[in-house]
């Protein structure tokens, strides 16, 4: 009768030559696999540091004085800046955004003249009305409305240039514009905007380090890495193992 | 002879039905494009052709090479080559998630979407080192029947079927998503029709022509995933001034510009760049797209590691994935089918990004709108003004991705109910004709069945499918792994590591289903994030492997027969 531990079988302790030699081959490619994968993934993660965009050290050097009303070009047009550059990212939540265009706007009517406030506030109805059209329009209508839109912006970025900086044709002039709200809070004190400063850092800190900074092919190094390397090297693996353990059988003799 | 014949004879046949389709095709570029002016809502009717068209041809190719057996049903008469059953693990593998949803994970989620992509590859390394060539040794025609004969019990067979059916069920969901949302951009349906019809012509297809027609149909679809997906990155890359020749580099400056920003007016060489609407093509800086885990996307470090980990070990345990290997003639091919296949997933998966990236740029000003994610790769190629034709074709090519998962998915489900639960459970007497008539009554239910479920829109596509991958992670793969590299791996030890695998899979699901709902369970916010429904599995499968390896320490050894037969045949 058989003993029945002739036939055990574990990888970790293969029966014969041909399957250690096996198993050594499946344990590199292994340890390849894995250390290429979530080794450079916490490689990463060790190394990152919290980096604020340019914008957020704007803001943060700005709001307390517009919290306190001291509006001057010195102060607001900087802090608008960071607050149109955090609003055109189009990751932030419908929340965040609210508040965002809020404040973009409570800022706008705060430093434009009275005389130009009932124009803005006309001109931000017409356009909220074209763009509520626009969704109804088909075809040379749609067309038609589009460009009454494309017009009107110009008409209420070159009203603001003077006091926002930013020129028709800009993207940040886009951003604005379509930010501008006729209903808004009346101060920065309003207690909508506690979770501002917040709702900056959280969208202008980012993980960086030499890894994400570096160039390659163009890329951030850390995105060619994982988009690109890791994929071949997952191709490259794979060639290399049927080459070697079809070398291997090869070398033994055995047929499968 | 006769079967030279036999193939000729096909081969001239199927010439004449794709000259008439190039010929339709030629017909339909000589029209005129319609003019771009809404990203969707209306009937788009050169896209409407082109998916008629393709749909018209994974039919006849389904009726030309039918099933006339069950081994052709299940196995394809084991007569595909190398790079064909490449081609097939590729059109298999690469689905809706991964035409439609990688990309937009990767638009919402920045540098975290890149798991996916990492999570589906890699899990390749490890289907080949521990699996593929085994499992074709093992000489099983579908999981279950591997797992019901290693470990030597009906019990395991049962739930094993059941969890084939589950997965398979699971991963069909999100492709019917997909299917919807493709088929309500181009046909302008709402999306409840949509999934309706799509689902309608993936099952009359499958039940024509089960896996041998399903695997033909696999190549074709390929061809069109490949062709449909890469043109208009290459149109883009070269009408934004980035490095064309190979869009799949060339796209990493336009990362690096996501990231510092491009101004408006953006003009080079004199033009003007812009997108279908007439947006400058700019964007404020946006590093958040690509550094790790960035807090704005809501995502961790360990939610990278945990879903990649994830991914990668539920590839190497999906049902109908390990069922491709027992198609090929020989071993040595499994092996190679493996790289073939990897290599002509990796095509699609270095191209995806690259969509997510001109997505963000196209779509930067605010007047786009909010966009859905799991649609972004066809917005992004309308907003970057590519022939509405070649746009059209890019969703016939999502649909193709979706369908042939489908059909792969519905087939190992409806082996799963009539090979190893009619045939070998309730009527081991039955002629291989009931048998086949089971098969395409479980595909029927079962296609009827997460139609409804799509139709509830439960996540993005790449999460739902996600789910299928943890769950296979956690039950098929420790019984495979163990049970082929491990002689002791028993019964009991087997059945103890799946109902761990079980379990885990029922406390996710169960508390994803709660929070879904709105209602709140002991723990709620803890479980949801260590134990989500998209990524369970980086404890369940270690657990059910560990609960495996100590349980059959301690009770009744393998029986010889299977030790020497994995000894002899599987480990030479």
């Amino acid at each position: 009768m058989e003993s029945p531990d002739l036939y055990n079988f574990s990888i970790f302790r293969p029966r014969n030559h041909h399957g250690k030699k096996n198993r050594n081959v499946i344990f590199s490619m292994v340890l390849i696999w894995a250390i290429a994968v979530f080794g450079f993934q916490f490689l990463l993660r060790g190394i990152q540091k919290s980096t604020p965009e340019k914008a957020l050290t704007m803001f943060e050097s700005t709001w307390p004085g517009v919290l306190t009303g001291d509006l001057t070009p010195v102060n607001y047009k900087p802090f608008l800046n960071s607050l149109v550059l955090v609003k055109g990212k189009n990751i932030v939540k419908p929340e965040d955004q609210e508040v965002l265009s809020d404040a973009i706007t409570c800022l706008t009517f705060k430093v434009i003249p009275d005389s130009v406030k009932t124009v803005l506030l006309s001109g931000i109805s017409d356009l909220k009305s074209l763009k509520a059209k626009l969704i109804q329009d088909k075809d040379q209508e749609y067309l038609v409305t589009k460009k009454m839109i494309g017009e009107k912006n110009k008409e209420l970025t070159d009203i603001c240039a003077p006091y926002s900086d930013f020129k028709y044709g800009s993207l940040e002039a886009v951003i604005f514009i379509n930010s501008l709200d006729e209903k808004y809070p009346e101060s920065f004190n309003d207690i909508s905007f506690t979770s501002l400063p917040e709702i900056m850092k959280l969208y202008l800190t980012h993980n960086q380090s030499i890894l994400t900074d570096t160039k390659f092919l163009g890329f951030p190094f850390h995105y060619f890495y994982t988009a690109v390397f890791l994929l071949i090297l997952f191709i490259t693996l794979c060639i290399v193992y049927n080459i070697l353990i079809e070398w291997r059988l090869k070398k033994d003799g055995i047929v499968e | 002879m006769v079967l030279l014949n036999k193939i000729l004879t096909k081969a001239l046949i199927m010439k004449k039905i794709y000259l008439t389709f190039i010929f339709s095709f030629l017909g339909i570029l000589s029209l005129r494009a319609e003019s771009l002016t809404q990203l969707e809502g209306s009937f788009k009717p050169g896209p409407a052709i082109i998916l008629i068209a393709t749909l018209v041809t994974f039919v006849l190719v389904g009726i030309f090479f039918r099933a006339k057996d069950p081994a052709d049903y299940y196995a394809a008469g084991r007569k595909i080559s190398r790079v064909g059953s490449g081609m097939a693990i590729a059109s298999n593998w690469m689905s809706a998630a991964s035409f439609l949803g990688m990309a937009g994970m990767m638009y919402g989620f920045g540098y975290n979407g890149l798991a996916y992509v990492v999570g589906w590859t890699g899990g390749y390394v490890l289907l080949l080192i521990l699996m593929a060539a085994q499992i074709r040794k093992y000489g099983k025609y579908t999981a279950p029947d591997f797992i019901g004969d290693r470990y030597y019990s009906r019990d395991l067979r049962i739930v094993s079927a059941i969890f084939t059916i589950l997965i398979s069920f699971a991963y069909c969901v999100g492709q019917f998503g997909g299917i919807g949302l493709m088929f309500k951009w181009i046909l302008g349906l709402n999306y409840t029709l949509a999934v309706i019809i799509g689902s309608s012509v993936v099952l009359l297809y499958t039940l024509i022509s089960g896996m041998i027609g399903a695997t033909k149909n696999m190549q074709i679809q390929y061809v069109i995933i490949v062709v449909s997906f890469l043109i208009p990155i290459f149109i883009m890359t070269f009408k934004f001034d980035y490095f064309w020749l190979i869009p799949q580099i060339g796209y990493g400056a336009a990362v690096t510009d996501v990231i510092q920003g491009i101004p408006a007016p953006n003009i080079t060489n004199g033009v003007s760049l812009v997108n279908a609407f007439g947006h400058d093509f700019s964007i404020v800086p946006s590093p958040e797209f690509a550094m790790p885990w960035d807090p704005s996307t809501g995502t961790s470090f360990f939610q990278w590691v945990a879903i990649c980990f994830s991914l990668m070990v539920g590839t190497a345990g999906l049902p109908h994935v390990i069922q491709r290997f027992y198609v090929v003639p020989k071993v040595s091919d499994a092996r190679w089918s493996v790289v073939w296949g990897l290599f002509f997933i990796c095509l699609v998966y270095w191209t995806a990004p690259a969509y997510s990236t001109f997505g963000k740029l196209l779509s930067s000003n605010p007047e786009v709108g909010v966009l859905a994610k799991d649609a972004i790769v066809v917005y992004t190629a309308q907003l970057g003004n590519v022939n509405s034709l070649i746009v059209g074709l890019l969703a016939a090519g999502a649909i193709s991705a979706a369908f042939s998962t489908v059909a792969g998915l519905l087939v190992a489900g409806a082996s799963a109910f009539s090979h190893d639960l009619y045939v070998r459970v309730i009527n081991p007497a039955s002629t291989p004709k009931t048998q086949l008539n089971i098969a395409r009554i479980g595909t029927i239910i079962m296609g009827l069945a997460v139609t409804i479920v799509a139709l509830l829109k439960l996540g993005l596509i790449a999460q739902l499918v996600s789910v299928a991958f943890s769950m296979a992670a956690c039950t098929i793969f420790p019984l495979f792994l163990l049970g082929i590299w491990w002689s002791g791996s028993n019964r009991t030890g087997a059945k103890a590591g799946l109902f761990t695998g079980i379990f885990i899979t029922a406390i996710s699901i169960t508390y994803f289903i709660v929070g879904l709902s709105g209602g709140s369970l002991p723990g709620q916010t803890f479980i949801s994030y260590w134990l989500n429904v998209w990524y369970f599995a980086w404890i369940g499968a270690p657990l059910a492997i560990i609960v495996n390896i100590i349980v059959s320490r301690f009770t009744t050894p393998t029986p010889l027969e299977i030790k020497k037969f994995l000894a002899e045949h599987v480990h030479n």
